[in-house]
């Protein structure tokens, strides 16, 4: 199985003949290309032409990431899956107002159940949670009803909103308070952690969107531009509650991440390297887990599921299968 | 659709009908899939003294030999198993170049198996070959895929996932 590989450190990228290596204070590290699917770059770290015509031909992306731990944008590698049909498809299918709707409402059908079992959860665990999840199920309630995106996309808003609040509930941690939902920068320790954690989610599945042959470009809930990738972005949202928001309650409710492993600086609030990397850890621990799958026959790891996921997505574009989002059992 | 067939097309076409109709609206198999991987890396470790990978128009042969004055043209598989479809392949390849006024013998090599199977084209497995060509241009044609149909195959497909999700 091919693995991400992250650098923290500072140093440079280069290619020899056809392996490639990091050089960084530490010395020389070598990177199997075959084993590679893409790296994760949160240091500074310089590289050439060379190196990146190599990456390109490997197929391997590049994700780079800003100080903060925000996303900053990947080298993606000229597309290699390329299917008109499955573009014409794609396009087909946002151009038309209500064949886009539908599926932008999957994407947020699937969030909400998704966010639904993880607050049931809790709630089976003793969390006082009963008014959080009466009010997001009259909220899911009107997913179906919704005449345009905009509308939808409001909703979702809110959703997140009663949900995000029932993170003081669940962590009980009062290093981590919730207050309310900041980015750019995050304000407090557990939006730092939500900005983060999504950002590694959006790459994700932006790697897996690569192995298919859909067009990261034409999303359905998050508008296009043509210019962002942005069907990554809906895709994270059916996945972000059951992957990055239980690797948050892991990191807290364990103690891996603490109070200390922040930094205040002139910008913001700031994840220290020793906590993004606990942080990946969990996250990578998360995405390897693996689930039975009950038409497949066999288990599958999460990150396979974020493919399958894909998968139903074009098979719905191609008229075969209507779509349903991924919604966990637990 | 234009798409001309080709000689995975002929391949999957003793298989599984809608693998032919995916591979032709280039909806490929998953190319991490460990099967076809060892594929890749059968063909490209094997036989390394012969020519390679000769294209022309829209066919690929593996490998291509003189065989005493005669052409030898060959197709690299990792079993015998699906030796049907490997043969159709062959022969497909063989009736191209007959077309194109080359006669040439055929072989199916199997590194893993140390084996190798003469394949000759003769009038009634050319008839064979028209009608698959004639039958996978119907395929493809088709608006959408053909349905999804369990098989043995199934098991070991690039596709398998894309058709059970």
């Amino acid at each position: 199985m091919k693995k991400p590989v992250y650098i923290f450190s500072d140093g440079e990228l280069h290619r020899k003949d056809n392996t490639l290596y990091f050089e960084g204070e530490s010395g020389r590290k070598f990177i199997p290309v075959e084993n590679t699917s893409e790296i994760m770059i949160f240091g500074e770290v310089s590289l050439n032409k060379r190196f990146l015509e190599f990456i390109s031909q490997s197929e391997i992306i590049l994700h780079f990431f800003n100080h903060y731990g925000y996303y900053v944008g990947s080298f993606y590698p000229r597309e290699h899956l390329n299917s008109g049909y499955m573009i014409l498809k794609q396009a087909e299918n946002y151009i038309d107002e209500k064949k886009r709707l539908y599926i932008a409402q999957k994407f947020v059908e699937g969030a909400y159940r998704n966010i639904r079992q993880v607050l049931k959860y809790y709630q089976n665990r003793g969390k006082n949670l009963d008014d959080i999840i009466y009010a997001i199920e009259r909220l899911g309630d009107l997913i179906a009803g919704t005449s345009n995106v905009n509308e939808l996309m409001a909703i979702e808003g809110n959703i997140r909103e009663y949900y995000y609040k029932s993170f003081d509930e669940i962590l009980g941690n009062c290093d981590f308070e919730f207050d309310a939902r900041s980015r750019r920068p995050p304000k407090n320790s557990l939006n730092v952690l939500i900005s983060f954690g999504n950002s590694l989610m959006y790459t994700t599945v932006l790697s897996e969107i690569y192995k298919t042959h859909l067009d990261p470009r034409i999303g359905y809930l998050h508008s296009t531009n043509f210019r962002r990738f942005t069907l990554n972005l809906d895709v994270s949202e059916i996945f972000k509650p059951i992957i990055v928001d239980r690797v948050i309650f892991t990191v807290v409710g364990k103690n891996i991440i603490k109070k200390d492993d922040f930094d205040e600086d002139a910008e913001g609030l700031l994840l220290k390297d020793k906590g993004k990397m606990a942080f990946i850890e969990e996250y990578e621990n998360k995405l390897k887990t693996t689930i039975n799958h009950r038409s497949l026959g066999n288990s599958v790891s999460y990150r396979r599921l974020i493919r399958l996921e894909l998968y139903k997505l074009e098979k719905h574009l191609m008229g075969e299968e209507e779509y349903n989002p991924f919604v966990a059992q637990w | 659709m234009y798409e001309e067939v080709t000689g995975s097309l002929m391949q999957s076409y003793n298989i599984c009908k809608r693998q032919v109709w995916l591979m032709a609206h280039q909806i490929i198999p998953d190319q991490e899939h460990p099967y076809i991987e060892m594929g890749r890396l059968i063909d490209d470790m094997s036989y390394d003294r012969d020519r390679k990978k000769i294209n022309f128009e829209n066919v690929v042969i593996d490998l291509v030999r003189n065989d005493n004055g005669n052409l030898l043209v060959g197709e690299v598989k990792k079993s015998s198993k699906a030796i049907g479809s490997a043969r159709l392949q062959l022969l497909f390849y063989l009736y191209k170049l007959k077309q194109n006024g080359i006669e040439a013998k055929g072989q199916l090599f199997f590194p893993e198996e140390r084996k190798k199977i003469d394949v000759r084209l003769t009038s009634e497995s050319e008839a064979e070959v028209v009608s698959a060509i004639n039958e996978i241009n119907d395929i493809i044609n088709m608006d959408k895929a053909p349905a999804f149909e369990k098989i043995p195959y199934c098991k070991n497909c690039g596709y398998k996932e894309f058709c059970l999700s």
